[in-house]
């Protein structure tokens, strides 16, 4: 590690920070009433009072509900160890009943060294998750379901969660199930019956606020000064970081970023593009490195999509867009043809290409998907027949044009008559 | 017995008078008797009777399975070899453990006459007359010596053959400082367990103080002084009680599972050990009572001769209850099993569940032997039930290993692996605050015993099921219980089950099988009848053949034994799961009541008031006649459950329960979500009241007061979609305003992304913000429909997505109305 340059370890080192999401929330789990210590409470409460309880955790993805959880358990697990077994399920992955109790199954064999049978039924994995919730309650074991994406739990019957909540409601059981969901609602999807026996714990994670966000930067990219990195370093890094916050022209990017979204997870992603940008002969990091990465952070797909079109596709969508403003309720591949030989008539442009050549570019449209069928049905028809919609809007793709190097330029008049009128 | 002389005979009427509870309280001695000076006992006969060596080869050889700790050690004793008597001197308890051998019950002795209550088991007896001498006679009690012995006693059992020390058995214990027992009131120090007498105590004590008492010596030790304890005047030795020397390991206790009479007329018992937690793999932990004892899965036949008296081995409830109540009492709360060193309490529930099981067992057992039947089957079957252990057999591990644990065929292999491997010292602080015995006491799991608020109800039920059970002949003996969650449904009709259950017991209503099923936790709807099939004759087959067994039961009345022709009541919860395409399932098992000779009678519960009205008619004719509907709870009902369960516990203000109550009450009456408030009310108070002691500020409230409640009430049902578009990104709360905006202006509930696009640049432009492009816009847009506060298409739709507001127009308007970095907004509102 000697032989490394201090700047590659310094960026190592914050990278591997950036990447940690134990050590970005830590910064927030010691106020009372952040919800790393609700939901450490609410757990710790469960194992020590041996009580059952059912908590939701709900917020926008990116919001750390997850990493907060983790952090939370590892804790948990060096507190009482051998006392708490978790159980992780993905409504993704197990949202069907028999899957995900054959999963519980298998997951409780392995945590506790018991043999597992792929060949039992659901009726015995059943069976067998109550018997265990049993046992493990009276050995004074907390087992702690984490459903993750929990709304797709809560599709048809609701067997599974029925019968896990159904089992709390016993004396010796001691469980805690924990759904994560982005979905606000997801205790309204729940059934009447299983609602009633649903806990209602609900803790809320929302985006950071701007004072949080300032402590995160300075919690996440400051290095720290106890560290093997030379000491000068640490300390002209840090001032030069410091004198970057303070700049007028970062803040004004960190607004850009904030104000699209202002999660977690889109701040460090900015973060970490910013960090990958840092020139390592210099050393330090610079606001040009932070107006990379938000170009980088903020790409605008369809329009550079249409960058890569060719004159001809261009070609199209102007005539789609013409069809459009003309009220042509729905055009197919003929009357684009039809349009674009008016065009080309009234015009005299230079570039008139074969049908089969037309159709070739129409396809692949079709394919980057600025433009696309209006409906599903007429999978039979060829292509030529089925009506077809514009996906960008006018903005766009005048927006396109103008930045296209060598637009002909009577596209680029067509368009502007077109929003003119 | 001529050592055994006339205290003993004495004492036995004594004894049997006695409730075993109350048999010997050490404060009055009973018998001063028993302090006779030349203490002959009766194990002194061990090792004085010369017979022992030259006796004939003792009955079959029993697995005598009482291993030292560490159990690859085990010394089988098959033939009678004589013991070098062991010194009881005091051994450090591992050695005690690995040197003690094995009781061996095969010692041969002459046989003495004893008296028995051969009457007092009639049913067992007549297997006695059927096997004549051949085989083991079993019985429930005896009187064995003097003492009176029954299935389910615990008792001291001698650990070591020839002891010297075990020649004194002192029933009433000496106090440490004057060495004499007397009639004077005696008080038990808690920590040392040594018993002092009232006016030896410096400063003596009038009466015995309440809660916990710790003596002067103790005292002493703890603050790490050295202490001389009174040393016993010369010549006497100081006597040890049975309880000492079981807690120094120099005696067993053991429970009693059975008992029988060998074919050669010597008389064993099961047992089943309790061990102290100085054996244990953990060792004594801190938080371990003097008293406490663990059951072990260990099981052994032993002689009845090894017995030396009653030991009193008792739940925790049982023991803080008999606190004064003498010597031999122990608290016992955890199970250990010794395979896994490992620990796990004891279910509350089992007591009951043992007797039920008992009761079976006794007829299996007779059955068993009349027809002779010793398949392999069989005797596997009977080994289970010797061992009468809830779990099954205890297997070794290495038998464990090779089933899978959730393969089940009768039982699940394994589970006895899972245990804690310490007690952990939380579950034994006893000071509870107010506040967490309130939280306890209104968790679910925590039942009444009879649900408050339903004796209508239950009347209801309990009439219906009499009837159905005692006239037997009446049609249609179906009832349909409905109501909306939470309303005590499933409860009250176990409850009715359990006082009907006592009333059997006492033999005022016919016997009867009752069956308990929930549709939800089937996996299909068909499942049922093998599910029926199995709790009925305990064979699992499938459900096609169960459905024709059934059938051939309820329908025809054949292929049933007479005994097994019991009422069966059959509860099914969940009822509306069962509905197939062609309701077959329900049909069936409605139309089973009706048959002439089903005895079946059917509960059905379901949440839908018109359940039989949906169905066909052919199923509701059936099901509908009679209906018991259970209606939520009013605010007074629901007050009550409350309190009823916090009765006792100063956790409360009054207004609070009212409150939750009252609001519970409006929405659904749903006792389980009053229940849950009031419980997240008190995890709120207590939350605070931790904050507030840590920050050393005393001025919080200790009882859980409105607004406790009204916290909790807000947390966990309020949506919290305000909540987050109050704090969501700028372009979010843009977008959202657009949204309404676009809704004002159109009327239209519904609109495309690229109308909201045009309105949103308008915004922006109209007010200074930099438009960010369309693509920008349109992830806010996906992730706000992420989150649901938007219904909005699938992503690939781009401009034509439509989008539309989950949540009134006027939510968006109050969360947004004042966002201090968009003052903006408000205008478009």
């Amino acid at each position: 590690m000697d032989l490394k340059n201090p700047v590659e370890q310094a960026v190592i080192l914050l990278r591997s920070r950036l990447c940690n999401p134990n050590f970005i929330f830590t910064l927030f789990s010691d106020s009372p009433d952040s919800n790393y210590s609700k939901l450490k409470y609410i757990i710790s409460s469960s194992v020590t009072e041996s009580c059952n309880n059912s908590v939701l955790l709900l917020g926008p993805r990116g919001c750390g509900k997850l990493a907060v959880l983790e952090l939370v358990l590892e804790d948990l697990l060096r507190e009482f160890p051998d006392m708490i077994s978790v159980i992780k399920l993905n409504g993704l992955l197990h949202s069907d009943d028999n899957c995900a109790l054959k999963e519980i199954a298998r997951q409780l064999c392995l945590e506790h060294q018991l043999a597992f049978s792929k060949m039992a039924s659901s009726d015995e994995n059943s069976q067998f998750l109550i018997a265990m919730l049993r046992e493990c309650g009276l050995a004074h074991k907390t087992v702690l379901f984490v459903l993750d994406e929990f709304d797709l739990f809560a599709q048809g019957k609701q067997r599974l969660l029925y019968s896990l909540l159904d089992a709390m409601q016993s004396v010796t059981s001691q469980a805690v199930v924990i759904g994560v969901s982005c979905r606000l609602d997801a205790d309204q999807l729940l059934e009447k019956r299983v609602r009633s026996r649903f806990s209602h714990r609900k803790l809320l994670f929302l985006p950071p606020s701007r004072e949080d966000l300032q402590r995160l930067l300075e919690h996440a990219l400051l290095l720290p000064s106890g560290s093997d990195l030379p000491h000068e370093f640490v300390a002209n890094f840090n001032s030069n970081l410091l004198n970057i916050f303070a700049d007028k022209k970062f803040k004004d990017i960190m607004d850009t970023v904030f104000n699209t979204d202002s999660t977690f997870k889109q701040v460090l992603t900015f973060l970490f593009s910013a960090l990958c940008h840092l020139d390592l002969k210099c050393g330090f990091l610079s606001v040009e490195n932070f107006k990379d990465a938000l170009s980088n952070i903020q790409r605008q797909p369809k329009l550079e999509c249409l960058k890569d079109c060719s004159i001809l596709e261009l070609y199209i969508l102007v005539c789609m867009k013409r069809l459009e403003v003309r009220e042509h309720e729905t055009c197919n591949f003929n009357s684009i043809m039809k349009e674009y030989k008016s065009i080309h008539d009234s015009f005299q442009t230079t570039d008139y290409y074969a049908r089969d050549v037309c159709r070739r570019a129409f396809e692949h449209l079709l394919q980057r998907e600025l433009i696309s069928f209006l409906d599903n049905r007429g999978h039979g028809h060829s292509i030529e027949f089925r009506p077809v919609k514009l996906l960008i809007s006018w903005q766009e793709l005048y927006q396109g044009l103008k930045s296209y190097g060598s637009c002909p330029a009577i596209l680029y008049k067509l368009v502007e008559r077109e929003t003119t009128t | 017995m001529a050592e055994t002389p006339k205290k003993r005979s004495k004492q036995t009427p004594e004894h049997q008078q006695h409730d075993l509870s109350s048999s010997n309280a050490i404060t009055i001695p009973a018998t001063p008797v028993a302090l006779d000076p030349t203490p002959v006992r009766r194990s002194s006969r061990l090792y004085t009777n010369p017979t022992a060596a030259t006796a004939p080869p003792p009955p079959p050889p029993r697995f005598t399975r009482r291993k030292s700790l560490n159990f690859t050690t085990t010394t089988p004793t098959p033939t009678p070899t004589p013991k070098t008597p062991k010194k009881p001197a005091p051994q450090s308890q591992e050695d005690a453990a690995k040197q003690i051998s094995p009781i061996s019950p095969d010692r041969y002795e002459t046989r003495r006459k004893r008296k028995l209550d051969e009457e007092k088991n009639a049913g067992l007896a007549k297997n006695k007359d059927l096997k004549g001498g051949k085989k083991r006679v079993y019985y429930r009690k005896v009187v064995y010596d003097g003492g009176e012995f029954s299935i389910g006693d615990d008792v001291y059992v001698k650990r070591r053959d020839n002891a010297e020390s075990d020649n004194e058995d002192p029933e009433v214990e000496e106090c440490v400082m004057c060495f004499k027992a007397g009639r004077a009131v005696m008080i038990e120090c808690d920590e040392c367990l040594g018993g002092f007498h009232l006016k030896c105590l410096k400063p003596p004590l009038k009466e015995v103080p309440e809660g916990d008492w710790i003596c002067r010596f103790c005292e002493a030790t703890k603050l790490g002084k050295n202490v001389e304890l009174p040393v016993p005047p010369a010549g006497k030795k100081r006597a040890r009680t049975a309880k000492e020397k079981l807690l120094s390991s120099d005696l067993w206790a053991a429970h009693i599972e059975s008992m029988w009479k060998e074919v050669d007329g010597t008389y064993w018992f099961r047992s089943r050990w309790y061990i102290i937690p100085e054996e244990t793999a953990a060792g004594r932990q801190p938080h371990n009572l003097r008293r406490e004892l663990y059951r072990t899965n260990e099981f052994a036949d032993v002689e009845m001769e090894s017995i030396i008296r009653h030991c009193y081995v008792m739940n925790p409830k049982d023991f803080s209850k008999a606190a004064d109540e003498g010597d031999d009492i122990f608290l016992c709360e955890y199970e250990y099993d010794v395979c896994w060193h490992s620990f796990k309490r004891i279910a509350e529930i089992s007591n009951n569940e043992e007797d039920a099981e008992e009761d079976e067992s006794d007829k299996d057992w007779n059955s068993c032997e009349i027809t002779g039947s010793d398949s392999e089957d069989d005797t596997d079957y009977k080994k289970e039930k010797i061992n009468g252990s809830q779990r099954g057999p205890s297997f070794g591990p290495s038998f464990g290993h090779s089933l899978a644990a959730n393969l089940r065929k009768g039982q699940f292999f394994g589970l006895q692996k899972i245990g804690a491997k310490k007690i952990p010292e939380h579950t034994r602080c006893h000071k509870q605050t107010e506040i967490g015995k309130a939280k306890a006491m209104l968790l679910l799991a925590c039942l009444p015993k009879s649900p408050p608020c339903r004796n209508k109800e239950m009347e209801e039920i309990t009439a219906f099921i009499k009837g159905a059970v005692s006239d037997g002949q009446c049609l249609g003996k179906c009832l349909y219980i409905h109501g909306v969650p939470g309303t005590g449904k499933t409860m009250t009709v176990l409850a009715v089950m359990r006082t009907l259950k006592i009333e059997v017991d006492s033999g005022n209503i016919k016997p009867y099988c009752f069956v308990e099923i929930n549709g939800l936790k089937l996996a299909s709807p068909e499942n049922i009848y093998r599910v029926i099939y199995e709790a009925l004759t305990g064979h699992r087959v499938s459900w096609k053949k169960a459905l024709h067994l059934l059938n051939e039961r309820f329908s025809n009345g054949t292929n049933w034994e007479e005994e097994n022709n019991k009422p069966c009541i059959l509860l099914i919860d969940e009822l509306d799961l069962l509905v197939t395409r062609n309701q077959s399932v329900l049909y069936n098992i409605l139309d089973w009541p009706t048959k002439p000779h089903s005895k079946l009678i059917v509960i059905g519960i379901a949440n839908t008031m018109d359940l039989p009205e949906k169905l066909l008619p052919r199923i509701s004719s059936r099901m509908g006649i009679q209906r018991l509907c259970f209606g939520p709870y009013n605010y007074q009902q629901l007050q009550e459950i409350i309190s009823s369960r916090l009765k006792g516990i100063d956790a409360f203000e009054k207004p609070a329960i009212e409150f939750a109550s009252r609001k519970v009450a409006a929405v659904s009456g749903d006792a389980r979500r009053a229940l849950e408030i009031c419980r997240r009310a008190a995890e709120l108070a207590d939350y605070r009241l931790r904050k507030s002691q840590s920050l050393n500020d005393s001025a919080g409230r200790s009882l859980v007061g409105v607004a406790d409640v009204e916290a909790a009430i807000k947390e966990m049902f309020q949506a919290p979609h305000i909540q987050v578009m109050k704090s969501c990104s700028k372009l979010s709360k843009i977008f959202l305003a657009a949204m309404v905006h676009e809704l004002y202006k159109t009327g239209m509930g519904e609109t495309s992304f690229e109308k909201l696009a045009m309105t949103v640049s308008c915004l922006c432009t109209s007010n200074g913000e930099a438009f960010p492009g369309f693509d920008t816009l349109f992830r806010v847009g996906c992730k706000l429909g992420e989150c649901r506060i938007i219904l909005c298409e699938a992503g690939v739709r781009h401009k034509l997505q439509k989008l539309q507001l989950n949540f009134p127009s006027d939510d968006v308007t109050f969360a947004l109305k004042d966002s201090k970095d968009l003052p903006w907004l408000a205008k478009y509102l």
